[in-house]
């Protein structure tokens, strides 16, 4: 018998395999965490994420879910209180996107936010 | 095999070159002549500005979250439903069916041009307006564009919503109709 470490006889690969194990783990581990991040902004998750640090002030005005929104049945027979039934639920939230004119208005006017070059006197 | 390579190589940086060349005229065109004036008064209301674009930011936000929702609701709760129903019962509603897809059209334009206009506004909020006052106040400009398309798209959409109204209308008049054994045609 020999008194030789075990290890001297393996390989580069066999003898650092733990090491390789842990480095391997940690690459891929970041290679999935970089294409997550990915997703998330190319897919528009970014944007409905009210839980990032700037939105924590209207997150909790968010709409949790849309229970009180009724919908209607897709089964049944089409008859007059079909159509009575459909027609009010429509109009009931008809009402609700009517209710305010989003993204209207033109807050971002360099009047509004005074960069533009109105009050610029330099100008001839 | 490595020649190949080369010619790839260098085709490759000629459409780089060529994309750039096109591009930065077209950019630098896009640059408002700006005087010191202004400049100075950006600097001046820099922070301020900053401020409204950080609450309007997050305001928007809670915007799209909610009205995303209701939109969406809309077509998959009531319209996408009636639709099915009134089909399994036989009664043709192309007009119907077509709405709802053009409002669903519109509704994927909605995401996509919401997210141009988020991802443009975060970028000038990024600026440092007082080191950087022409480069933010074309960031701010070019946000405001993308949020007049988004807005744009909210017309239209409601315009959708309005449709279908009248179309259900109309097929409740042809309900009627058929219902009175009267030829709607």
């Amino acid at each position: 018998m020999s008194d030789e470490p075990l290890t001297e006889n393996l390989g580069f690969w066999p003898q650092h395999r733990f090491l390789i194990l842990v480095g391997s783990s940690v690459i891929l581990s970041l290679i999935l965490v970089v294409v997550s991040m990915q997703l998330y902004t190319s897919s528009g998750a970014a944007q409905l994420d009210l839980s990032r640090p700037g939105y924590r002030s209207v997150s909790s005005q968010a709409l949790k879910s849309d229970n009180t929104f009724q919908q209607y049945d897709d089964t049944g027979a089409i008859n007059q209180a079909s159509i009575d039934q459909f027609k009010a639920l429509y109009a009931k939230q008809v009402q609700n996107v009517k209710a305010i004119d989003a993204f209207g208005g033109d807050p971002m006017n360099p009047d509004a936010l005074e960069i533009s070059a109105a009050s610029d006197t330099s100008q001839p | 095999m490595k020649i190949l390579f080369r010619f790839g190589l260098l085709v490759g940086l000629f459409g780089v070159v060529l994309a750039i060349a096109q591009f930065a005229p077209a950019h630098a065109q896009q640059q408002p002549p700006m005087s010191d004036a202004q400049i100075i008064r950006i600097r001046t209301s820099c922070v301020s500005a900053l401020n409204t674009l950080n609450q309007l930011h997050a305001s928007d936000a809670l915007l799209r979250v909610n009205r995303g929702q209701l939109y969406e609701s809309l077509s998959t709760k009531l319209m996408q439903r009636f639709n099915t129903r009134a089909v399994r019962a036989n009664f043709a509603v192309t007009d119907l069916q077509s709405i709802t897809m053009n409002y669903g059209h519109t509704l994927d334009t909605f995401r996509l041009d919401y997210q141009a206009y988020e991802e443009q506004l975060s970028a000038a909020l990024k600026v440092d307006c007082s080191k950087q006052p022409v480069e933010f106040y074309t960031a701010v400009d070019l946000a405001r564009t993308k949020r007049t398309k988004v807005h744009t798209d909210v017309q239209q959409l409601d315009q959708y919503v309005d449709d279908y109204e009248t179309a259900i209308t109309a097929f409740e008049q042809r309900y009627q109709q058929a219902a009175q054994g009267v030829n709607p045609s």
